[in-house]
């Protein structure tokens, strides 16, 4: 059985549109790690996903994480790859065609300069899950209204399910109430 | 270019068909406005939004969480939302009430300069408002020169900034009883530096953190905005250049022209402005601007700075606040000059774009991209002069491919200080009053303040005053109502037309717009003192008035300043844009409920100007009731 890979899930009700998921993400994309030390240090801050805002709701947007991803079908240089459980891009080999910006259906990749072995160049960038950082993606870490989570389908299904069948039950033992009390 | 084929994104913009127009032509070409940027700036930040975002000392920044039972509640000090809030909103009145203030002190310093017979070329207009200030200060008139006069006012002003036990002396003219009221809940200003500085101490960290005390010293500094530093802008202003009497003028993009040297002034004092407006003039600088091919020099304002050369000498205005960059756009703006106040940095990549030159002026305001020359009022004339050449000399880089001047231009009449309205009545209130008692004019309307690109430019104030003159309300209007009032032809006495049946009576017997273009943001001083001469006319206290304020499209510090002291003196007052406080529950419910019991007034927010206007004619009916009219 494959394994199940786990995604960024927004909860736009509670969004507040601060940007410091935005700021997370490249924050734990450097060396330094934070915000300040980036700065300091002159390492560029580039966020992997984006808060936008529909209509007057606001909502962060990044790569779902697709099982069959058409950025890396594309992709002539295999740069953008997918493992078991996410997909991903190796800035070396990236010539930043824009195929895999083109492709996505979410607008969940761009190009940006990027630092790849000292030298500065142009490549994709979509996030990666963290998969690198033990505390997991740090945007979740810092959403600080908890509008974003890190979710594994069948958990999702299972909650879903969890929810539909305790409202099938509720309501065939209240029906079972009314035919012994008429 | 017809409206039909802007497309959607332009029309949701604007509804002035000059800044649409010029909308269209920014796409064209690829110049970012105003609009532009606010919706690349979003989503904006939800915490600054409701205010509970703290930066005031380096244990934070810290923010409130505003989702119950769930996050901080506290910042790490121990600050709760409300102290936040509080403390925030009392920052921005300190902000505002320090622009008006400062500015009322260049306008005191120039005056004392010219009594000194060190103004470079200014000189005192209006001797008799000169010696009604110096009766109101206690200050010997008899057999003295007016330099002399002037002087010992000039110093009699200037002292109020620094003094530390108040009164400050035109709080004075508000009713006996609204003084009396600021003095039991002790907030008559004891200064006007004192007051604002007072503000950043008590927000500093670990200082007032009771939200109630803290929107006290806010209420204080915004009276020594309104009833001291505006006030003294605008009454040295009226000795200085003039008191401005009705004058007719035309407003909007159009008055830039396609054959003369135009300079655009933007900002707001009108020690600068009145200088430029009289170097413009001088036959040296109007012979160099045809050596240079053009036929002339075209002065045209901006902004506040423009109300008040617009109301002293007809100056054509071309425009407000969000038509800043929209004027550079059109290619034909060889200089805009600006001092301080609403200045869009953004003024000096987009001139950058064309010939135009931004010239400051201020040593207190440089801008990137700019050419600074500075004007100190000692050698006013010789420096403005300076100015204008720089301006004519870059005629002959203008490119005429590059320019695109739309042909909107309104005609409007202006100049309604109060003692212009006081002489269009016929010398004295009594035929406004009657006009209220007997209900043909229900009440009056205080509509004020900026542009927002969150607020479609000029709808939230041209639909607010349709509707209330509709229904009889009479409008008094500074700064940049005024200006989209004028450009919408409600400065006309043929606008009354567009008014209720009463006060279309009135207007037409009078001769007088439905609209009454005041000046200046400091001169919303006036309308105070209007407010004050009626409710003491009629032996009441001003929230006793059959009056309503609005500031419908509403931006800056200042304009928070404004709306607290206008509710401090009793008005209650609408505003179109959200303030950053509904992240406290408390200070909420005090500015839009509590605030009634304590100064007999509140804010409400209302950004539909129908709904809008309904507020305030609901609560104009109420207080006639009240009156028994």
């Amino acid at each position: 059985m494959p394994v199940e890979g786990p995604f960024i899930l927004v909860n736009p009700e509670r969004c507040l549109g601060c940007h410091t998921c935005e700021l997370a993400c490249a924050a734990a994309h450097t060396e330094a790690g934070t915000v300040i030390g980036a700065v300091l240090a002159g390492e560029r801050l580039q966020p992997r996903n984006h808060v936008i805002q529909v209509d007057s709701v606001k909502i962060s947007t990044q790569c779902r994480q697709c099982e069959d991803a058409p950025c890396v079908k594309v992709c002539p240089t295999g740069a953008t790859y997918r493992t078991e459980t996410y997909t991903a891009v190796d800035q070396r080999l990236c010539i930043a065609c824009r195929l895999c910006m083109m492709v996505c259906p979410f607008g969940a990749i761009h190009m940006a300069t990027a630092t790849v072995a000292g030298r500065d160049k142009r490549a994709a960038f979509k996030c990666d899950l963290c998969v690198d950082r033990p505390e997991g993606p740090a945007c979740v870490e810092a959403c600080p209204t908890k509008a974003l989570s890190l979710r594994y389908p069948r958990e999702v299904i299972q909650q879903a399910t969890q929810v539909t069948a305790r409202q099938f039950l509720e309501a065939l033992e209240s029906q079972q109430q009314l035919a012994s009390n008429p | 270019m017809t409206e039909e084929t802007y497309s959607e994104k332009i029309m949701s913009r604007s509804i002035d068909p000059a800044a649409l127009e010029m909308l269209a032509r920014a796409e064209e070409l690829g110049f970012e406005t105003a609009w532009d940027r606010l919706e690349a700036m979003l989503p904006q930040c939800g915490f600054g939004e409701l205010g509970i975002c703290c930066r005031n000392c380096n244990m934070g920044p810290c923010r409130i969480s505003p989702f119950e039972e769930e996050g901080p509640k506290v910042g790490v000090c121990g600050a709760t939302a409300d102290i936040i809030v509080a403390r925030n909103l009392i920052r921005m009145i300190a902000g505002g009430a320090a622009a008006h203030s400062d500015h009322g002190r260049d306008i005191a310093h120039t005056l004392l300069l010219t009594a000194e017979g060190k103004g470079g070329g200014y000189e005192i207009k209006d001797e008799a408002k000169l010696k009604a200030l110096a009766a109101e200060y206690g200050i010997e008139t008899e057999g003295r020169s007016k330099e002399e006069i002037a002087l010992d006012l000039a110093r009699a002003v200037y002292a109020e900034f620094g003094k530390q036990e108040g009164p400050i002396q035109f709080t004075r003219r508000a009713p006996e009883k609204r003084v009396a009221l600021w003095q039991k809940l002790g907030v008559d200003p004891r200064g006007i530096d004192r007051e604002i500085v007072e503000i950043m101490h008590r927000t500093h960290i670990g200082v007032d953190n009771d939200p109630v005390n803290l929107i006290l010293q806010g209420i204080r500094a915004s009276i020594s905005d309104g009833w001291g530093g505006s006030m003294i802008a605008t009454e040295l202003s009226d000795v200085l250049f003039g008191t401005p009497t009705p004058i007719r003028s035309r407003a909007n993009l159009g008055v830039l022209k396609a054959d003369e040297v135009n300079i655009v002034m933007h900002g707001h004092e009108p020690t600068l402005s009145e200088m430029i407006v009289a170097a413009a003039q001088d036959p040296e600088m109007i012979a160099l601007a045809e050596r240079y091919g053009a036929k002339g020099i075209n002065v045209v304002g901006m902004c506040c700075t423009g109300n008040e050369v617009l109301m002293r000498h007809g100056i054509p205005i071309a425009g407000n606040f969000l038509q800043q960059e929209l004027a550079v756009i059109t290619g034909a703006v060889e200089a805009i000059i600006v001092d301080v106040q609403c200045i869009m940095p953004a003024l000096g990549a987009l001139s950058g774009c064309f010939h135009t030159k931004l010239i400051s002026t201020s040593p207190k305001a440089k801008f990137p991209g700019a050419t600074h020359i500075e004007f100190h009022e000692e050698h006013a004339y010789d420096i403005a002069k300076e100015i204008v050449r720089t301006a004519v000399e870059n005629y002959r880089f203008r490119k005429p491919g590059q320019v695109h001047i739309p042909d909107e231009k309104t005609e409007c009449m202006v100049g309604f200080s109060v003692e212009a309205i006081v002489a269009a009545l016929g010398g004295t209130l009594d035929p406004l009053l009657e006009a209220i008692k007997s209900g043909a004019i229900r009440g009056i309307g205080a509509v004020v303040g900026c542009n927002n690109p969150k607020i479609q430019h000029d709808y939230g104030h041209v639909r607010l005053l349709e509707e209330l003159i509709k229904n009889d309300v009479l409008i008094v209007t500074t700064g940049c109502n005024a200006i989209a009032a004028a450009k919408a032809g409600l400065m006309l006495p043929e606008a009354a037309e567009q008014a209720g049946e009463g006060l279309k009576g009135v207007c037409q017997a009078l001769g007088i717009p439905p609209v009454l273009h005041m000046g200046s943001c400091v001169d919303i001083s006036r309308i105070l003192v209007a407010c004050a001469a009626i409710a003491n006319a009629l032996g009441v206290d001003i929230s006793d008035l059959p009056a309503a304020g609005a500031a419908p499209e509403w931006m800056s510090e200042k304009a928070v300043s404004i709306g607290t002291y206008v509710i401090s003196s009793g008005v209650f007052t609408v505003l179109g844009t959200v303030p950053p406080v509904l992240g406290s529950p408390v200070v909420t419910e005090l500015l839009t409920q509590g605030a009634n019991d304590v100064i007999g007034a509140v804010f409400a927010v209302e950004p539909d100007p129908f709904k809008a206007a309904k507020l305030m004619i609901d609560h104009i009916e109420e207080k006639r009731a009240a009156l028994g009219i």
